[in-house]
């Protein structure tokens, strides 16, 4: 290896193309960190599919009413994203206890009923303007709150008269408390009244606060305008996605260097091996760069597309070695006419890795659209998959192996 | 040795083009015997990793999970101790069960490491995604390779070579008890491009190369090509010891690179024995 070459190497403009971008990648990576996934990094993720397709609008709704929900709650670090018209996906840092998922699929629909339980409805969720903080005395709860004044108004008029009789209170079509409460003699006076309460009581006072919040949270939140059920949920803690990270950071690098083992006995060339696995670990590198920017999530799928666009990104430099080495033994011995023939081949092998890297795109379109079309959800779990596979081999194709080609070029010829 | 290898070939390519096409009947219908498993997120269910405070026995951690649920009231048809090493369990269950009655069920044993439930809806959706996703992906392959070469035999060749390898990978999974999940179709969507990969390398070499003789091209190609196969099958076979051993729970890892161990190995043949079979015969008959 001549200096000469080296300066050659370094100039082109391919080569420092690769240069600077490892160099940003890097900067990004330190600077801006990389977002792990949620099997990495440990954290819930719910599935939720709505009853039947709603446009973006009832979809914002939805989505809105259940992070105010969640955030009501109590439940930290919490993302509600819509997956396409009919998906809902929610994660959060650790576990989802059984009340979160009550929570979120519960529409939220509030009824009133005097008297009997088939009595015409006296007040619904939709006449109540604001709800206080629940309050708990022993195992009997309350929840205050203010109607709007035609809200105030019904209720007055369907009231009237009925003093001590009871008041039955629906959340979703079920009775809220078993005892329904008496209405009060001054409620029943014709009058409208804006303050008015929800009460009830629990087994115990845990039970009552459980009741009491769950109530609080769904009429401050409003209701959900479709249906919603739960279809999947996935759970994994910290340190098993501790465990995960490190094991694939491990099994990574001992691909990485099985691949280097493999092409060393092949080539028998340091000066073959080394630039390849430079290669493969720039290629990494620039990857996560890519993803530290956009701010797209690396879990376990994303980190297989990353080693299987590395093993064909090997597969292609396998190809232009051997179309360089297969021609200098045919010997030329012309300096000139060597490099045009080095040049030559490299041509030919590009074409062979354009075409592949056209075919693996093209496979993988399907499961990205699915991903991006449907969120996280069925086979979009994949979408990390597909994208840095895509991701990969276009830095591929249009960064690193320019690179190595070069370097194949200068220091073989 | 492989030049010997390769004129024998050559001479008898008709003979071993059958090879390939009959291992890959044979896997279709090993399949239809054998059937393969369907991992929860196609079938629905919950699976759940646990670490147990102290080791106790399958039948016994069965046993005690079918009582508790029981006593909270859920009905479940289906408890299956998957794996279990020492403290480390993993559970599968036929229904998709709330996290929380689980938790209860194994309040005094230990904690749930990872818990992943899949009900019907999703499972169903899930399943049909695969067929179409799998579905286009061959056809956006099929137009990309027609559109590469500009003939149709040897694209043709190329497509038959990927089902095969596909069908032959899916026999390997049968046989292995690797799940149909929806991981390992991304296995084997990646393994389409693998397998077009050693294709386009030898239909290039053997159609586009002029100078040399058929042997001596196909001999350049198949030294470049199995290099490519062995590094990537070597690459393929650590990341899946090292995740059964490491990690056993990240079934993600384990069933892209299983499947695509096999799904490489079988390309082997599959190229050097089909593919260049069916380039022989083209470029013979093309004269």
């Amino acid at each position: 290896m001549k200096k000469r070459h080296i300066k050659e190497f370094v100039k082109d403009k391919r080569v420092m193309l690769l240069i600077i971008l490892i160099m940003v990648s890097i900067a990004s990576i330190s600077v801006l960190g990389i977002q792990q996934g949620l099997d990495l990094k440990g954290g819930s993720l719910i599935q939720l599919k709505l009853e039947e397709p709603v446009d973006t609008e009832t979809m914002n709704i939805v989505t809105n009413v259940l992070d105010k929900r969640l955030n009501l709650f109590g439940v930290q670090d919490v993302k509600v994203r819509p997956g396409g018209d009919q998906n809902v996906i929610i994660e959060m840092a650790g576990v989802s206890p059984e009340e979160v998922e009550r929570l979120i699929g519960s529409p939220g629909k509030f009824e009133a009923r005097i008297g009997n339980e088939t009595a015409p409805v006296a007040l619904t969720g939709a006449d109540i303007q604001s709800v206080s903080m629940y309050e708990i005395t022993d195992t009997q709860w309350m929840v205050p709150f203010q109607v709007t004044p035609s809200g105030a108004q019904k209720f007055a008029e369907m009231a009237k008269g009925l003093g001590g009789e009871k008041v039955y209170m629906f959340l979703d079509g079920n009775l809220i408390d078993k005892n329904p409460p008496q209405l009060s003699e001054e409620l029943a006076t014709g009058k409208p009244a804006v303050e008015l309460s929800i009460t009830g009581g629990g087994a115990n006072v845990e039970e009552a606060q459980e009741q009491a919040n769950q109530v609080y949270t769904v009429l401050k939140t409003g209701s959900l305008p479709v249906q919603i059920s739960i279809t999947g949920a996935s759970t994994v803690s910290p340190e098993l996605g501790d465990q995960f990270l490190n094991g694939a950071v491990i099994a990574g690098l001992l691909a990485i260097l099985v691949i280097t083992g493999m092409i060393f006995i092949r080539y028998r060339k340091a000066i073959l091996a080394l630039p390849i696995v430079i290669t493969c670990v720039s290629e990494v590198v620039i990857v996560m760069g890519i993803a530290s920017i956009i701010q797209w999530n690396i879990d376990l799928a994303a980190i297989a597309g990353l080693i299987a666009s590395v093993g064909t990104g090997v597969d292609d430099q396998i190809i232009i070695t051997d179309e360089v080495l297969v021609k200098q033994v045919s010997g030329e011995k012309n300096k000139k006419r060597r490099l045009t023939r080095v040049r030559m081949s490299v041509k030919n092998a590009l074409f062979i890795i354009l075409a592949s890297a056209g075919t693996l795109i093209a496979a993988m379109l399907p499961l990205a659209y699915v991903g991006f079309a449907r969120g996280a959800s069925g086979i979009g779990t994949l979408a990390g998959f597909a994208f840095t596979t895509i991701i990969g081999v276009l830095v591929g194709v249009l960064i690193t192996r320019p690179a190595y080609a070069k370097f194949v070029e200068v220091f073989l010829k | 040795m492989l030049e010997l290898m390769l004129e024998k070939l050559m001479k008898h390519y008709k003979l071993f083009i059958m090879i390939p096409l009959i291992i890959t009947g044979l896997s279709g219908l090993f399949i239809a015997f054998n059937g393969i498993d369907e991992g929860i997120d196609l079938k629905g269910g919950s699976i759940a990793s646990l670490k147990l405070k102290e080791p106790i026995n399958s039948s016994d951690l069965e046993n005690l999970l079918k009582a508790s649920f029981d006593s909270q009231g859920v009905i479940v048809n289906e408890i299956d101790v998957v794996s279990n090493r020492g403290t480390d369990v993993t559970v599968q269950i036929g229904t998709d069960l709330n996290s929380t009655v689980f938790e209860n069920a194994i309040r005094n044993k230990g904690t749930i490491a990872s818990y992943n439930s899949i009900g019907p809806v999703l499972s169903e959706e899930a399943m049909g995604q695969i067929y179409w996703a799998i579905g286009f992906a061959f056809l956006f392959m099929s137009i990309a390779v027609f559109i590469i070469f500009r003939e149709p035999v040897p694209s043709f060749g190329v497509i038959l070579g990927a089902f095969c390898d596909m069908v032959i990978a899916l026999g390997g999974m049968s046989l292995f008890n690797i799940p149909l999940t929806i991981a390992s179709i991304g296995g084997l969507l990646m393994l389409i491009a693998y397998s077009v990969d050693t294709d386009l390398l030898l239909t290039t070499r053997l159609l586009r190369r002029k100078e040399g003789t058929i042997i001596s091209r196909a001999q350049d190609a198949m030294k470049t090509g199995l290099t490519m196969s062995l590094t990537a099958i070597a690459a393929m076979l650590v990341l899946y010891i090292v995740t059964i051993f490491l990690i056993p729970e990240a079934s993600t890892l384990s069933n892209i690179a299983g499947v695509l161990t096999i799904g490489l190995i079988a390309d082997i043949p599959k190229t050097w024995l089909m593919n260049l079979g069916i380039l022989r015969w083209y470029m013979e008959w093309k004269k």
